[in-house]
């Protein structure tokens, strides 16, 4: 237990932290919980669930997929578009849609070992652009009620088709990953490449089947929330991006890549999901909320950082010598 | 040893991608020529004014920006909400005068940028997800201190900025004048050519003796500042500023840097090319405006481009260093 890094706990404490909180709203807003807010909590997780696992796939995998709120919006977008008729043919196009768009950033990463910050970067501008194009830059109304009320409609009283799916879709990801080698082999290219591939490790392809699954969970996504708002709308903003980065590392993913596990990305994505609902429950103001979930991604990154122990250290010495000579020749002296 | 060299070798025989590459560019830099000049009034120099003053603004911050990559920290996803915030700022101060208010505009955008490369320079934190968290951060304090509104000038001070002295926008003049200014800073002072070093190499420059968190918190302060100085033209541009003054810069900053050539894991790159990568882009963007393509259009091209500056030099880098 010793040798084990903070990193590990950290979904856990962060699930229990605020389902502790979330336990305690009633002593601070006067009014009891009701079934409704842990059924809008996991309508919450549905909306950023699958946007936290396409992110944290890639983020094991020691890559970083910007462009899945392109690819999001995208899908959104199609959905509407192309399932005017059925829905089956939006979520088609859709998902077809984020599998292409994974094929190519993960052809190119995987071939060409460009890094993937400035490639999803490109791919995230260029699909918002596309989205645009697509829908003239205006908001796209969604014409089959009868698809939204489905999604929505409550199912053994907390959940919904949409928040189970999402729940599903993490099951079938833990599952796969600890069953098979694939989960082993994505942390082992994240951890260090190199050795992985030295190893044996068919890196090219998992980098590609990792960016697939990336561009259809986050098509997706945008698809069940367009079924849900019965709209689609051409620019998301950076917001689902940060919430779903948030959840991420506190689904104790790390930003050096080769650490993390599904579950611990549901249970970060819960954690951010009951925050929010919290929130909503005790209607603060939402810049509050923003400058909450900042100073949260703040401190994750802070701990993170490698440099930041040696920094201190150096301080730390640099202050008691410019300070008190004395007292540090003395106390070594005593030593 | 021998495994990890004798892999490549059979999988790709000996060829030069460095030339393929080249003659791709030589061919979509024709496609481009040819398009531009068979589009209608795209020769004109009323055109080219045209161009010239929409690469300024997004130029100015995208100095700041090349700065930051050049110096090993990727980029800041933070633009927008910095330059919203210092335009505010800058607005609400035009009682002191356009000089204080110029003054205390880069002083809050140099704080601003500067915290957090001072985390990122100390600590060696991500910069990509702090600068997330700051623009959260920026934004969430600028909405809570304005009350969500729109903050109009205090005085009539600013309009000197939207000047446009020999019928070309001031804006165009001061870019140009910081891009050769922050040419030189790289390429003349220690200063800059510690940053390149700190870019290639983090960990030699440390062990080197340079003062890698202090120069790369200098290097953000810059960046601060010019973001200061996009943000204070944005806002007398429009004469109003609120939290969504940045728009899009985060991203076309980006864009114009990368496009430029600079690489994003830094070391390399110049001010002169992130000059040239924010023309080039105003330019498609102009030529898709003049043959009536949308907004949307534009973006997806804009992006396209970035992706394939990337991809080129990724290659070229990668063939000249084998």
């Amino acid at each position: 237990m010793r040798a084990r890094r903070p990193e590990a706990s950290l979904p856990v404490a962060a699930l229990a932290v605020t389902v502790i909180a979330f336990v305690l709203v009633p002593t601070y807003t006067g009014s009891a919980l009701t079934s409704f807010d842990v059924y809008n909590m996991f309508q919450i997780l549905a909306r950023l669930g699958l946007l936290t696992l396409a992110l944290g796939l890639t983020m094991i995998a020691g890559e970083f997929d910007l462009s899945v709120v392109g690819t999001y919006a995208v899908g959104g977008m199609l959905t509407v578009q192309a399932g005017q008729q059925h829905w089956a043919w939006g979520l088609l196009a859709a998902l077809g849609a984020g599998a292409a768009i994974g094929l190519l950033q993960g052809g190119l990463i995987a071939r060409l070992k460009i890094p993937s910050m400035p490639v999803t970067l490109a791919t995230y501008i260029a699909l918002l652009g596309l989205t645009s194009a697509l829908s003239g830059g205006l908001t796209k109304t969604y014409s089959n009620a009868t698809v939204t009320l489905w999604v929505d409609q409550s199912l053994l009283t907390y959940f919904s088709p949409r928040s189970l799916i999402t729940l599903g879709l993490f099951v079938v990801a833990a599952v796969v990953l600890s069953l098979s080698r694939w989960g082993r082999e994505l942390r082992a290219i994240g951890g260090d490449r190199r050795a992985a591939r030295v190893a044996g490790v068919g890196v090219d392809r998992l980098i590609v089947g990792t960016f697939v699954a990336s561009g259809v969970l986050s098509a997706l996504g945008g698809s069940l929330l367009s079924f849900s708002l019965g709209s689609a709308n051409p620019d998301p903003g950076v917001q689902p991006l940060i919430v779903a980065a948030a959840a991420a590392l506190l689904g104790g993913v790390s930003l050096a890549g080769g650490r993390g596990h599904p579950l611990g990305l549901l249970a970060g994505s819960l954690a951010v999901a009951l925050l929010a609902e919290i929130v909503a429950v005790a209607a603060v103001p939402q810049y509050v909320s923003q400058l909450f979930f900042a100073g949260l991604l703040g401190i994750i990154v802070v701990i993170d950082a490698p440099d930041l122990h040696s920094a201190l250290v150096r301080l730390r010495t640099r202050l008691r010598s410019s300070h008190h000579p004395r007292t540090s020749i003395q106390e070594s002296a005593d030593v | 040893m021998n495994v990890m060299s004798a892999r490549p070798r059979s999988a790709a025989p000996i060829r030069r991608p460095g030339l393929v590459v080249d003659g791709v560019l030589l061919l979509a830099v024709l496609a481009a020529i040819v398009l531009a000049l068979t589009t209608d009034r795209f020769l004109t120099v009323a055109n080219a004014k045209a161009i010239l003053t929409s690469a300024s603004l997004v130029g100015i911050a995208a100095l700041g920006l090349t700065l930051i990559t050049i110096g090993g920290s990727a980029v800041s996803l933070a633009i927008s909400p910095s330059v919203a915030a210092v335009g505010m700022i800058f607005l609400s101060a035009q009682s002191l005068g356009l000089i204080a208010a110029l003054v205390l505009a880069v002083l809050c955008g140099t704080l601003i940028t500067g915290l957090q490369g001072a985390v990122v320079g100390y600590a060696a934190a991500n910069p990509v997800v702090l600068t997330i968290a700051a623009s959260f951060a920026i934004t969430g304090i600028a909405t809570g201190v304005s009350g969500g509104s729109t903050v109009s000038p205090t005085a009539g001070g600013y309009d000197r900025l939207n000047a446009t002295p020999g019928g070309v926008a001031l804006s165009v003049y001061v870019l140009i004048g910081l891009a050769l200014i922050v040419e030189w800073t790289l390429r003349r002072t220690g200063f800059g050519r510690s940053l390149y070093l700190i870019g290639e190499n983090r960990r030699a420059a440390r062990a080197a003796g340079l003062p890698v968190g202090r120069m790369t918190a200098v290097a953000w302060l810059g960046a601060g500042a010019l973001f200061a100085v996009t943000a204070a033209f944005t806002a007398a541009f429009n004469t109003s500023a609120n939290v969504n003054l940045g728009g899009t810069l985060t991203f076309d900053a980006i864009a114009a840097v990368l496009a430029g050539g600079t690489p994003i894991s830094g070391g390399r790159g110049s001010a002169l090319r992130t000059l040239a990568g924010a023309v080039l882009i105003a330019a498609a963007s102009d030529i898709l405006l003049l043959r009536g393509y949308s907004t949307g259009v534009q973006i997806m091209v804009k992006g396209v481009i970035v992706l394939v500056v990337v991809v080129t030099v990724h290659l070229r880098t990668r063939g000249s260093r084998a």
